[in-house]
């Protein structure tokens, strides 16, 4: 079972032990260097930065960062998965 | 002959062969040319398709990110969850 | 059932469960289950002003579903253990 022809998940696997930027339902964005992900697109990130993008009562885009050490991302929510270098 | 079912016979005879080929066809057909993503919420990605599977999940090569036909980014490779698609479309 | 392992390594960890709703609880894991439904005791609601109708909840059982993120710290997770079993595609 195991050709060689590649299928998309093949990427994030090659993402592993690199930093990587996830783009996400409801307006966020994270990066961070992905230790596991899954069929589902489940991910866990080290070191990950969430930015959460708003509008303010003047209708201006504002952006706030959350940190966090480890983590656990559920994979309904990612839209998008890339390396972050190359942005 | 009614006028409805000259119709009918009209539009008999134009029934061309029309060949029809599995849509997994169409994804060989496109996998390494340019293409369009469209997800649901509207963004839009054109890039090179690297990979495609039955989810729907793709892989892009030299993409940028469209909202609202205005570029908002340049990405290297991408991977897009297939729930989010709305269409993939070649170039 | 790579990330159900990983769950079971948790129990009795205190955890952060952010919920797509907003809802952020803090809690010991006690059970996960295969769609990440989780059980969490001894629970304080970290926005506790902002969703106020948590505050008596000591215990609560979480539908996998409604989980946005899990926070954790370093020393909750083995990472090197996480990057094999990921490559293995366990």
């Amino acid at each position: 079972m195991s050709e060689s022809k590649s299928e998309p998940l093949d990427l994030v696997r090659l993402l592993l032990d690199e930093k990587i930027h996830v783009k996400l339902r409801g307006a966020r964005e994270l990066s961070g260097k992905l230790q596991a992900y899954d069929s589902h697109c489940n991910l866990v990130l080290s070191d990950a930065v969430e930015t959460i993008y708003d509008t303010n009562e003047n209708n201006e885009l504002i952006s706030r960062n959350k940190t966090s050490e480890i983590l656990f991302v559920r994979g309904d929510s990612v839209i998008l998965v890339s390396s972050p270098s190359d942005e | 002959m009614s006028e409805v079912e000259q119709q009918q016979n009209q539009s008999q005879d134009q029934q061309k062969p029309i060949e029809i080929s599995a849509p997994s066809k169409f994804i060989d057909e496109i996998t390494r040319s340019k293409v369009i993503v469209k997800l649901y919420s509207g963004e839009e990605y054109h890039g090179l398709l690297d990979s495609i599977d039955g989810y729907m999940n793709i892989t892009l090569e030299e993409t940028k990110e469209f909202i609202n036909n205005k570029l908002i980014k340049s990405y290297g490779d991408v991977f897009i969850r297939g729930n989010n698609v709305l269409y993939i479309s070649n170039v | 059932m790579l990330f159900l392992s990983f769950f079971k390594t948790l129990v009795d960890r205190e955890i952060t469960v952010e919920l797509k709703n907003g809802v952020e609880i803090r809690g010991v894991l006690k059970t996960a289950d295969q769609y990440f439904n989780l059980k969490l005791d001894n629970v304080t609601c970290i926005n506790e002003s902002k969703f106020p109708h948590l505050s008596s909840v000591k215990s609560i059982f979480l539908r996998g579903s409604t989980v946005r993120y899990v926070h954790l710290t370093n020393n909750d997770v083995d990472t090197n253990l996480l990057q094999d079993a990921s490559r293995r595609g366990e």
